[in-house]
């Protein structure tokens, strides 16, 4: 009975992003086969070198090798190496040769010993790989049993329990991640991503995964990238493709003149097998973000104040609430004067980005989601309460959504004469201990009291002289 | 066919015991021993109950297979022409089987109240020690301020903690019922001293959860709109499992959690720590006064 | 006196069947019909077709844990398109919400209450029909928007996803639990309906018992059936509209936007805080008011219908009448006052949980007495090994097992620990499948000649008999074990915890022989249809029993009784020495030499 039952499993497969079946099916044989090639299929992944990720246990090379023994220098990082891992030889003789498997390793001295000799020592110098795509092994195994029915298997924020979620979970396939400690033109950096998942989002379903050991963090977040820069591909070569090759824009071309199907086709075929043509694009797409997710993890990338944050005190308290009010700076027209997340551009009709109206007014993010702007009073900061988080979120902004990046308006101190400068490094942080007090503003520090809405009674089992537990309402 | 199933009722007894006796040996017991005093005193209960069900189990089941097997010779050919027993009961069997029972099922009744008075009723809690853990860790306290040491929200599907944080002098605040702008917080992770009675407030910020430290042997359920005091006291300083063990949603199962029990003064570090963390400003060279708002 | 308001009842119908053939029996009772025997097998049919459905939800549950997150067979179909083929964690809650809910509302209760006890009270007591026969037939068909509500809420909307004991604010909350939308007002209207249904029923039973026995039928003539069908009406009756009352106003909670159960100041999925002064806890305590009581109305039944089927199978009175009757009452009595020992980790009152705590453990006592009393009928009995009373014996071994480890939550200490674990799930299958659900299926076996004319069949229903109670005890022994390790109940994935990882082989076993339990009531199903057809004819009396059902023909027309029956004795006389035979019907007369 149970052996009839098991034998009914399917595998998980990625789903297609939405615009996908617009193309011709030809283009969409194209698509898959391109993501087929670099990135695979859920149960046979990929492992592509050129993606600046960490898919392996380790890299290195040769230092010594002589029958079973084999010592290797690693590049840091590397996931902790067990018994069973496999060596791939990744360049000299060995290349292409049948990978070998790690008995026992010594982690101090880098040195394993293998199930079997060697048939041919490797030379000093040749690189060989430690695991290879474990991490990403890993990372699947991980992402399916805590992040895939929200996140979707494609990561594409459209899992299972997705439509029951507010805010929705978030699609990678942008590659745009919202709450990041880096520059408003960088992407987010490892530390960022795995913040989030140590932290959770407070006020959202994304809950803290803060038990999950080092590797497996590092499996998750590698892991996460990849699908990323996966959809990430997957949009921008169906967003080339479709200019040409969608059932609509091939229609287009027939009943525009002398293009029939079959020389559209012929042309497709030809562009493929064309190395400068779509092959070219192909690179150019996987270069872009590449290098972008690669600068993001430079230090240079994060957000860096100039000056400490500035001490709470009422006069800074003051000078935030003045610059928040301050209409060039637009803070209260969407989070309201009074801080409730209320402001006037709340109310107002907006475009989406075909440049239709919304439906509904209001502010909306690049995924078409309906935003509220955050109610200041909660005491809720989703991108983490740190000084250094309020000072990001205003410095460079929320990442696919409407709350700007200051940063360009921003006088840095080491130039405080200029004039055409609207802020301060000192105003960022005025502002940021402005929203610090914001839920407190009718509360002394210390003295107890209701900021938050959340009037409580006490439970049953305090006696009476033990009041202490009754909140003030 | 008759004698098979006679074996067969007196079979499955023997191999639930079996069961249980192997039990233990192959981790399908207890989390490991309770680490707390007031755990050690639950399961001292529990194999109390374990020990008096066991023998009425093995005395039921044994007279039940014995009468299975008596009937099953009495109506062996040969005998088949005599009638069954013919009785409508005894009051002296009756009596003495509804005494029994009752004397001891008063007695269980009565010979927990204490343990359970101890966990719940808060006249009852360990006032006195928890005091000093205040003393020890240096806490600045009015007489009526909380005891408890950290307010542990419930929500789908974490646990959000909130500490006091420290005063200028080093000292650390009390605990106050709502948050405060030097309230310091964690996610997933309560830190609390071990080997003595440490108490928080339990609240949910949505729906109903309940918190489960398994090795403690401690539960109780986060209840929308109270706030629910529970002391406990953990041993050896390591880590424990929390859990949610209410129905809380379709993520349940996800509110994995720990406990770590550790000395005074690594919890005041902890603290420490997360003020250091919370007041992050990435400036290397801030000086160190710029702790406190 | 009121069996002459019921005989005008039957006369409009006419026609008085004398039929030994289920298909004539149909024919001369229309598909809407107040026969109450009619009533009763149609309640069996349906119960025993939600009983599949039920035992199908289980199977689902018993998947995911055994075979966490990998591709469900067969209900994969119901699933809306999952990504990767998990079942979602919300399908998971839904499963055992629905499980809880099928078993308990349309299986256990109405087959007990709806199916025997329609169709044997009037039987038992001697009457033509129940005494309210129109109300009676309603009670049937106040089952059908039940079940559509239930599966309404299974098919829109993702399904409840509050467990059946739909503990605000998660119930209370449309965005607590934002997959369930309407299904969870779905189901809290069905349970409402289910509660009508129950309702019509035991005003009907509690009539009819009271007015309408037959001639010489003095209370304590009663066999133990019907005064457990007498018991449970009463239990019903004062504790089911505190439910209904607590559905409806959740439901308005839900809707209308009033605010029983819910307090101010809760954020649920970043929604805007809640307004009101309303109490979760006051769910829960109405909730237990009557889901306590409701346990003993899914057992006393099966405990009155076993000792009636213990005594004929042994050829021996019931061993202390009286005394049983006292425990069933004094079980129906303390029913009432131990709902607050589900709720001993919900913050109320420690000294109330004390109280509960006392009356919990006292109302182990009547259990203890009724077990012995099984055992002193067993004793010195001649027993034939038949279907019927293995399953007798497996109902009371089995209630052995869940009645002793009661004990263990009885102790508010221990309870702390074990409260939401699989050691309660344990306790409460033993009880209401090991216990109950047996004790159904010998009930089935033993009334199905006096219900269709024909035996079931023997062979069949020994292998049946054999494999669900293997099949039972391989799946839920080890959840004792499971909850002594504590693991929670209702994880879609224990094995995220390092503490419970080990019990992934013992869960696969558990769903293996669960998978067996389930494949052997296909078994049962097919025993009891193809025995219309092709089971060896019974006569009026096959069992050689006493009770009055045994003086009507197999199986009874409409009016049951072609002689009006006389009662003369108690139901047990069995092996009395005063008379020849070793039963003594208690329609016959007394010997005249006595």
């Amino acid at each position: 009975m149970i052996c009839l039952i098991s034998g009914c499993g399917g595998q998980p497969e990625f789903s297609h992003s939405e615009k996908f079946q617009t193309l011709k099916p030809y283009a969409q044989i194209y698509v898959d086969q391109v993501l087929d090639n670099y990135f695979g299929s859920p149960s046979d992944m990929v492992a592509w070198d050129k993606l600046p990720l960490e898919l392996h246990y380790g890299q290195g090379t040769v230092v010594e090798a002589s029958g079973r023994m084999l010592t290797v220098e690693l590049q840091a990082p590397h996931a902790e190496i067990t018994a069973g891992t496999e060596v791939l030889w990744d360049s000299g003789i060995l290349n292409d040769k049948d990978s070998a498997w790690i008995l026992e390793w010594d982690e101090a001295k880098h040195q394993a010993k293998l199930e079997s000799p060697l048939a041919t020592n490797p030379e000093v110098g040749d690189a060989v790989i430690l695991g290879p795509g474990q991490i990403l092994a890993t990372g699947r195994m991980l992402y399916a049993e805590h992040c895939q029915h929200c996140h979707g298997v494609a990561g594409d924020g459209n899992g299972p329990t997705a439509p029951y979620l507010n805010p929705r979970p978030r699609d990678y396939r942008k590659g745009i991640f919202k709450f990041t400690t880096t520059q408003s033109s960088k992407r987010a950096s490892r530390e960022d991503l795995s913040r989030i998942v140590e932290d959770g989002i407070p006020g959202t379903y994304m809950p803290s995964f803060k038990l999950l050991t080092e590797d497996e963090m590092t499996s998750i977040i590698e892991y996460v990238m990849w699908l990323s820069m996966r959809g990430e591909l997957e949009n921008q070569l169906i967003g080339l493709l479709a200019d040409s090759y969608s059932v609509e824009a091939v229609e287009d071309r027939i009943a525009g003149g002398d293009e029939t199907s079959d020389t559209i086709h012929q042309e497709f075929i030809d562009a493929v097998n064309d190395p400068d043509s779509f092959p070219f694009e192909v690179d150019t797409i996987v270069s872009r973000f590449t290098s972008e997710w690669v600068s993001s993890q430079e230090p240079d990338a994060e957000v860096q104040p100039l000056t400490p944050r500035t001490p709470s005190s009422d006069e800074s308290i003051a000078k935030g609430r003045e610059l928040y009010l301050k209409p060039s700076l637009k803070c209260a027209q969407c989070h309201g004067e009074a801080g409730l997340g209320d402001g006037s551009q709340t109310f107002a009709v907006s475009k989406d980005a075909a440049g239709q109206d919304n439906l509904t007014p209001g502010l909306y993010d690049t995924w078409g989601n309906l935003v509220k702007p955050r109610n200041l009073h909660s005491g809720i900061y989703r991108g983490g309460r740190r000084p250094i988080d309020l000072y990001s979120r205003i410095y460079a902004g929320i990442k696919g959504t409407p709350m700007p990046a200051f940063s360009s308006t921003l006088l840095r101190k080491s130039n405080p004469e200029d004039s055409g400068s609207e802020m301060t490094d000192e105003d960022i942080w005025h502002l940021v201990n402005y929203i610090y007090s914001i839920p407190f503003e009718d509360v002394k520090a210390g003295q107890g009291g209701s900021s938050i809405a959340n009037p409580v009674k006490d439970a049953n089992t305090a006696s009476e002289e033990d009041s202490e537990e009754v909140a003030v309402n | 066919m008759k004698w098979f199933w006679c074996l067969f009722f007196a079979f499955w007894p023997i191999v639930a015991i079996v069961v249980c006796l192997l039990a233990p040996g192959n981790n399908w017991w207890f989390p490991g021993e309770a680490a707390s005093p007031l755990g050690r005193r639950i399961d001292d209960l529990f194999y109390m109950i374990l020990w008096i069900t066991s023998i009425t189990f093995v005395g039921t089941q044994l007279v039940l297979a014995y009468v299975l097997f008596k009937g099953a010779s009495d109506t062996e050919p040969g005998t088949a022409n005599e009638k069954a027993w013919f009785s409508h009961g005894s009051h002296k069997l009756e009596v003495i089987w509804s005494s029994v029972p009752a004397v001891i099922l008063l007695f269980i009744a009565f010979y927990q109240l204490d343990v359970w008075a101890e966990y719940r009723v808060k006249d009852a809690f360990p006032r006195k020690r928890m005091e000093a853990v205040f003393e020890r860790i240096h806490q600045d306290r009015q007489k009526n301020d909380s005891l408890a040491l950290a307010e542990v929200t419930a929500r789908q599907f974490e646990w959000r903690i909130r500490y006091p944080g420290f005063n200028a002098d080093g000292t650390l605040k009390a605990l106050m019922p709502d948050p405060q702008p030097t309230d310091l917080y964690a996610v997933n992770d309560l830190h609390l001293p071990a080997s003595a009675p440490v108490m928080i407030n339990l609240r949910t910020q949505d729906v109903q959860h309940s918190f489960f430290l398994p090795e403690l042997r401690i539960k109780q359920d986060a209840v929308p709109g109270l706030v629910i005091p529970i002391w406990f006291e953990a041993d050896q300083q390591r880590s424990y499992q929390l859990l949610c063990a209410e129905l809380c949603g379709w993520g349940h199962y996800k509110m994995n959690a720990r406990f770590v029990a550790e000395s005074d003064e690594q919890f005041i570090e902890y603290l420490r720590q997360l003020e250091r963390e919370q007041n992050e400003d990435r400036v290397d060279d801030a000086p160190d006064t710029d702790e406190e708002e | 006196m009121s069996s002459v308001a019921a005989t005008t009842e039957t006369a409009e119908h006419g026609h008085h069947a004398h039929n030994d053939d289920l298909l004539a029996l149909l024919k001369a009772a229309p598909f809407w019909s107040t026969d109450h025997k009619v009533i009763g097998i149609q309640f069996m049919m349906t119960t025993l077709l939600m009983l599949m459905v039920g035992g199908a939800l289980a199977l689902g549950v018993r998947w995911q844990l055994a075979f966490p997150w990998e591709n469900m067979p067969f209900f994969g179909a119901l699933v809306p398109a999952t990504a990767g083929g998990q079942i979602p964690p919300e399908f998971y809650t839904m499963l055992f919400t629905m499980h809880a809910t099928v078993m308990i509302f349309l299986v256990i209760i109405p087959i007990l209450a709806g199916a025997f006890g329609n169709f044997l009270i009037p039987l038992m007591i001697g009457a033509d029909d129940m005494a309210f026969p129109m109300l009676n037939a309603l009670s049937y068909w106040f089952m059908w928007p039940a079940i559509a509500c239930f599966g309404c809420s299974f098919f829109f909307g993702g399904g409840p996803a509050a467990g059946w004991t739909s503990y605000p604010a998660l119930s209370a909350l449309s965005q607590a639990a934002p997959g369930s939308g309407h299904a969870q007002t779905f189901w809290l209207l069905g349970v409402t309906f289910v509660g009508f249904s129950s309702m019509m029923g035991s005003i009907n039973y509690m009539t009819t018992i009271i007015n309408m026995r037959a001639p010489g039928l003095t209370l304590f003539r009663m066999p133990l059936t019907i005064w457990s069908m007498f018991i449970t009406a009463i239990l019903q009756a004062f504790a089911l509209p505190v439910l209904t009352a607590a559905g409806f106003m959740l439901v308005t909670d839900r809707i209308l936007g009033t605010c029983f159960f819910v307090p101010a100041g809760l954020i649920v999925n970043n929604a805007d805080p809640t307004v009101g002064g309303g109490q979760t806890l006051l769910w829960q305590h109405l909730f237990w008011f009557y889901s306590h009581p409701a346990v003993y109305i899914m057992l006393l039944p099966a405990m009155g219908m076993v000792s009636d089927m213990l005594a004929c199978m042994c050829r021996k009175p019931i061993f202390g009448y009286k005394p049983m009757v006292y425990s069933m009452s004094a079980i129906a009595g303390l029913g009432f006052i131990v709902w607050g020992h589900h709720m001993f980790t919900s913050g109320m009152n420690p000294a109330l949980g004390m109280t509960f705590m006392i009356s919990t453990v006292m109302i182990a006592l009547p259990s203890a007495v009724k077990v012995f009393n099984w055992i002193g009928t067993i004793w010195g009995g001649k027993p034939e090994f038949n279907v019927v009373f293995l399953n007798c014996i497996a109902f009371v071994s089995m209630f052995i097992v869940g009645g002793l480890s009661g004990i263990f939550m009885a102790a508010v200490p221990v309870d702390i620990y074990i409260h939401d674990t699989y050691f309660i799930v344990a306790h409460f299958h033993y009880v209401l499948f090991g216990a109950t659900l047996f004790g159904v299926f010998g009930a089935i076996h033993f009334w199905y000649p006096k219900m269709f004319g024909r035996y079931m069949s023997e062979g069949w229903g020994k292998l049946h008999f054999f494999l669900t109670f293997v099949g039972f005890n391989g799946t839920f022994f080890p959840m004792h074990l499971l909850g002594v390790a504590g693991m929670p109940r209702r994880y879609a994935d224990p094995y995220l915890y390092p503490y419970l990882e080990h019990f992934l082989p013992m869960n696969q076993f558990m769903t293996i022989c669960a998978a067996l339990m389930g494949f052997a009531q296909f078994i049962l199903i097919g025993n009891f249809v193809l025995s219309w057809f092709f089971g060896k004819k019974a006569g009026r009396n096959p069992w050689n029993a006493n009770g009055l059902e045994w003086a009507t023909p197999s199986p009874p027309g409409h009016g049951n009784f072609d002689i009006p029956p006389v009662v003369y004795r108690g139901p047990y006389e069995y092996a009395n020495p005063d008379t020849e035979a070793d039963f003594w019907p208690q329609t016959q007369p007394p010997n005249p030499a006595t």
